[in-house]
């Protein structure tokens, strides 16, 4: 301001100082805010991660690194570790690919396009809650739903499917109870929940891809649509993918919602869905175990931080052009 | 290099009729501007010559070849958008290099990583990036190629667009207001060295523009377009001389055209209730519009044809332009004058205007030249 107000120059150290401070005054509210209800919250957890403070307690001790140190050598937070990951990596590349599939499928139809919108982001407005619940019912081994759609498939031609042959046999899986399928059933669910959350982030990427790029394209020479992809809608969309991957890595690393309906007494058959939020959750809240709870709380923060932070270094180096 | 022929194309959007059967042909080595107001089909017009919309009816052909729904990309034609159309993930290089490696790659060979050891893929790039480099020398770019679209200037960009269309060698280029995003002086250079390029390249030349001072510069033949038909498809000095329309009359040319009425009976031709001539065949009698460029309008003291007062006056340093409230009636006419008439022209000043009739050009009600009434001789006007 004074820099170039020339009059202002004279009285400019006075006029900065006065100007900073109704601006710290102005922010001191949100600092306050955030302060109290972020910062300080995340400090109490890391110093109570050193401890085996326990709710209710009068005192606590000091552990040190045991909380730590026990996260990387029992074998149910190895399960917890296996679960996690297996989660995100699954979730994540399948919901960002079908909400972008999805986007340039809706993205290329007129008037119908809105139908599939709404179709698509309708399991994102539903309570998840109330929507694994529904799920439970329909992935009941014998009264479910789905069981019993399958079993339609007996003795008919389609039991050439192994599969539907062995179903048929030996009975078909009990999903929620069958250690080797509760995961993918609680991957399926998480997909189905969220793509058509990355479908309106890409929708609303691909309104800022330029038009006229497509016909240059098109008299440059590229025919097919894989090609006009390439060359035009693809790195027009780095930025939203970048955004995009983030947001659902965050989501994937959040699933509580469907474990916690699914089995609330912790972690699924063999605790192969015994992922990180429900760790925490049955820690710190069931079992009272503060000290653990946190020290699983902070690792979460870091896996969270460590994809922001690339997430900031991608968005800087590579997509903005 | 290719001749190009349009032969009655129509397109309707829905309910309107934006082309009503246009039919031009461009012949080789021809530089052709379609030059119109905004929304008379021009820039629909070379979109359909591109292969990205398809004409409701009508034919084009290229060298003489049928091209009517062949895809763009099959057309060999290369394009220069308004907005320049560079892909902006790509630098410079890359971008001269796309018309290029769409064509002459297969789509394995364009594979980031394994693409360039595929077998005569490293061949084949090799001379992609020769004929870059004579693009960009050609242009004067050699110093940008390694820098992505966002770093350049509006100027820099444009050649870049011009590098991506000669790269190859297309049946035709096709120009759409290529220079209505640069500023002022940079419009007067960048159109000095189209025409140049134009003359150089030898190459079919069909540009778009709204702005008839581009037109009449750069191009052998204009085609002035308004309400989605070509009025006229003449050279520049015969479309602003001889126009056969009131349109194109009041089109081209800055200041505008003056458009007086005129009545003619009895083979006279009369204006504001005075005699100004006779004609030499016989017309039917009616009203008529006359046509006066600025530089037929002449200040004069002796037997003026009109008076009036200097309404505006613009001084161009090389010329003046004087907008004249005629006495008796509501409508101005634009006068050019000489600098050193200067001090006549103050504002408010009362002056007397002559005019020969035979720079006038004679239109009818409906605004279609009138060729065959032609003005005696004799009966003109004696002026100052």
């Amino acid at each position: 301001m004074a820099a170039i107000d020339a009059p202002a120059a004279a009285r400019a150290p006075r006029e900065v100082n006065r100007q900073a401070r109704t601006a710290w005054c102005l922010a001191s509210p949100a600092l306050a805010l955030m302060f109290l209800i972020l910062l300080v919250p995340v400090v109490v957890a890391g110093v109570l991660s050193f401890t085996n403070y326990s709710l209710g307690n009068s005192g606590f001790d000091w552990v040190g690194f045991e909380n730590y140190d026990r996260l990387f050598s029992r074998s149910t937070y190895e399960k917890m570790f296996v679960a996690t990951f297996t989660y995100v990596a699954v979730v994540v590349p399948i919901s960002v690919a079908l909400g972008l599939g999805a986007a340039l499928l809706v993205n290329s139809l007129g008037r119908i396009g809105d139908v599939y919108k709404t179709i698509y982001f309708l399991p994102v407005m539903a309570t998840l809650l109330a929507m694994a619940i529904v799920w439970e019912f329909m992935l009941h081994p014998t009264i479910g739903v789905i069981n019993q759609t399958l079993e339609l498939s007996c003795g008919t031609f389609l039991e050439v499917v192994p599969f539907l042959a062995n179903g048929c046999a030996d009975g078909f899986p009990l999903w929620l109870g069958d250690r080797d399928y509760a995961i993918w059933v609680l991957c399926f669910i998480g997909i189905w929940q969220g793509f058509g959350f990355n479908m309106v982030l890409y929708l609303a990427g691909l309104t800022a891809v330029h038009r006229e790029l497509y016909h240059a394209a098109e008299v440059d020479g590229a025919k097919s649509a894989w090609e006009r992809f390439r060359l035009v809608t693809w790195p027009a969309l780095g930025p939203t993918t970048v955004f995009v991957v983030t947001i659902s890595c965050i989501r994937a690393f959040q699933v509580f919602d469907t474990v916690e309906a699914f089995w609330p007494q912790g972690g699924g058959p063999n605790k192969s869905t015994y992922v990180m939020m429900f760790a925490i959750f049955e820690k710190g809240v069931q079992q009272n175990l503060i000290g653990i709870g946190s020290a699983i709380t902070m690792l979460f923060l870091v896996f969270v931080m460590f994809l922001t932070l690339i997430q900031r270094w991608l968005v800087e180096r590579k997509v903005h052009y | 290099m290719a001749g190009l022929s349009i032969s009655s194309v129509t397109k309707r959007f829905g309910d309107t009729e934006v082309l009503k059967g246009v039919t031009l042909d461009v012949a080789d080595a021809e530089f052709v501007s379609l030059v119109g107001p905004s929304g008379c089909g021009k820039s629909t017009l070379l979109r359909i010559i591109a292969g990205l919309e398809d004409p409701t009816s009508g034919d084009i052909a290229i060298d003489g070849k049928g091209v009517t729904g062949m895809r763009a990309a099959d057309r060999n034609l290369s394009m220069v958008f308004q907005s320049y159309a560079l892909y902006p993930h790509l630098t410079v290089a890359e971008n001269i290099a796309v018309p290029l490696r769409m064509r002459s790659l297969t789509t394995t060979q364009r594979l980031p990583l394994i693409g360039p050891f595929l077998p005569g893929a490293k061949d084949q790039r090799a001379e992609i990036a020769t004929a870059v480099q004579k693009a960009a020398e050609m242009l004067e770019i050699g110093p940008l190629l390694d820098r992505k679209p966002g770093q350049l200037s509006g100027g820099q960009r444009q050649r870049v667009a011009l590098g991506r269309a000669l790269v190859r060698d297309p049946a035709a280029f096709l120009l759409d207001e290529p220079l209505s995003n640069l500023d002022a002086k940079l419009r007067v250079q960048t159109r000095a060295e189209i025409a140049q390029l134009h003359r150089r390249l030898n190459a079919t030349f069909i540009y778009v523009t709204h702005d008839q001072v581009e037109a009449m510069t750069m191009s052998d033949r204009i085609a002035v377009m308004m309400g989605g038909e070509i009025l006229q498809c003449d050279a520049p000095s015969v479309i602003y001389e001889d126009p056969s329309d009131i349109r194109v009359a009041e089109f081209i040319g800055s200041p505008k055209i003056n458009i007086l009425p005129i009545e003619l009976s009895n083979a006279e031709l009369t204006l504001f209730g005075q005699v100004l001539g006779r004609i030499t065949e016989a017309a039917q009698a009616g009203i008529y519009q006359l046509g006066l460029r600025p530089e037929a309008l002449k200040l004069t003291q002796t037997e003026p044809v009109m008076t009036g007062t200097v309404a505006h006056m613009e001084n161009l340093g090389s010329e003046v332009y004087a907008q004249i409230a005629l006495a008796d009636q509501t409508s101005r006419v634009t006068l050019r004058a000489a600098p050193a008439e200067r001090h006549k022209l103050q504002l408010g000043a009362e002056v007397g205007l002559g005019l020969d009739l035979q720079d006038g050009l004679i239109f009818d009600a409906v605004g279609k030249r009138q060729r065959r009434i032609e003005v005696a001789v004799t009966h003109v006007r004696e002026v100052a």
